[in-house]
């Protein structure tokens, strides 16, 4: 395959997938946040589910970086 | 005259990296630099009855993150004393934040003291492996065959520590709870979430390692030991937490399961 495809493949991958992660972590704090505001004191239930939210979210632009240098590495 | 000096410092150091970027590097010699980063080079090996079992970089961090740990843990468990001071401040805060993160996911003082023991070594491995790059020694996540070794351990410990702590019946409970039409997606779930952790913590150490690799190419000095703080240091530490924050979860979800009504 041509090199010049294999690059551009891999920038929109991890580009999008990064941009997309980026939003859902951003609505899945900015919502933490207004509940923490709303009720002070299940702030540290609040953070504890945040934090697994933000795991899994972040998984998926992971996934995006494996399969982006995937394509630089193997594919050529 | 200090002023013109300092100018003419700056000027220079411009300079020298203006020549080390523009005719020095080129781009075919920093994709020939990280290629030689992550491939790994086969020390020795030893056939046993037709299998292969090689020794890389791989196996040798490892190990020397085994006898790491194992030295910490015979320094840190030495001469206990009642009023706990030092050292023991620290083990004994280790153990009671692992006693706390298991109690957190629904699990009584007696479950927690059976989980807490494997799933913080390891936190602590994983975490002290991953370290292992601030030193320039590759660290063994970034070959994909530690994190799906570990993770595929993990998923089996997770499964028959279900089974351990509320009994066939209740693990077959958790897999059912709401409706037994669920029943393939829970069973789906097992074969995603070990494929979930190991390339979690193989994306973000590979990535931060090449990134790493990439920036001590093209500036050998100061940028690569501040940047390794984060890349190296900070995110190898909260792979490790994560990956064992989420076995607990795991464990968690099944004895929440095991003990719902429905």
């Amino acid at each position: 395959m041509e090199l010049g495809f294999i690059a551009i493949g891999a920038a929109l991958a991890i580009g999008i997938a990064a941009a997309c992660a980026a939003i859902g972590i951003g609505i899945a704090s900015a919502k933490a946040f207004e509940a923490t505001a709303r009720q002070p004191e299940m702030a540290g239930k609040i953070q504890q589910l945040l934090f697994t939210a933000i795991v899994f979210i972040e998984a998926t632009a992971i996934y995006a970086l494996v399969v982006s240098l995937l394509l630089i590495f193997v594919f050529k | 005259m200090l002023l013109s000096l300092a100018e003419n410092y700056i000027v220079e150091l411009l300079r020298a990296l203006n020549e080390r970027f523009v005719e020095e590097i080129k781009v075919g010699d920093i994709g020939e630099g990280i290629k030689e980063a992550i491939s790994s080079h086969e020390f020795a090996g030893i056939d046993i009855s037709g299998f292969h079992f090689s020794i890389t970089h791989t196996v040798i961090s490892m190990w020397l993150a085994m006898i790491l740990i194992a030295a910490l843990a015979f320094w840190m468990s030495r001469r206990f004393e009642e009023i706990p001071r030092g050292r023991q401040i620290i083990s004994e805060g280790f153990v009671d934040l692992m006693m706390n993160l298991c109690k957190g996911q629904h699990m009584t003082e007696d479950q927690a003291y059976k989980v807490a023991p494997f799933v913080g070594s390891m936190g602590v491995f994983i975490c002290i492996s991953n370290c292992f790059s601030v030193f320039k020694i590759s660290p063994p996540s970034k070959d994909p065959v530690f994190p799906i070794t570990l993770a595929l351990f993990t998923i089996v410990y997770v499964i028959f520590t279900g089974i351990r702590l509320v009994g066939i019946k209740g693990f077959w409970k958790s897999l059912t709870y709401p409706k037994a039409a669920l029943l393939p997606f829970r069973v789906l779930d097992y074969f995603i979430k070990p494929i979930s952790l190991s390339l979690r913590l193989f994306g973000n150490i590979f990535g931060a390692f090449i990134l790493m690799e990439f920036i001590y190419i093209i500036v050998p000095f100061i940028v690569p030991g501040v940047l390794g703080i984060w890349f190296d240091l900070a995110d190898g530490i909260l792979q490790g937490a994560v990956f064992a924050y989420l076995s607990v979860v795991y464990i968690g979800e099944i004895i929440e399961g095991a003990h719902s009504k429905a």
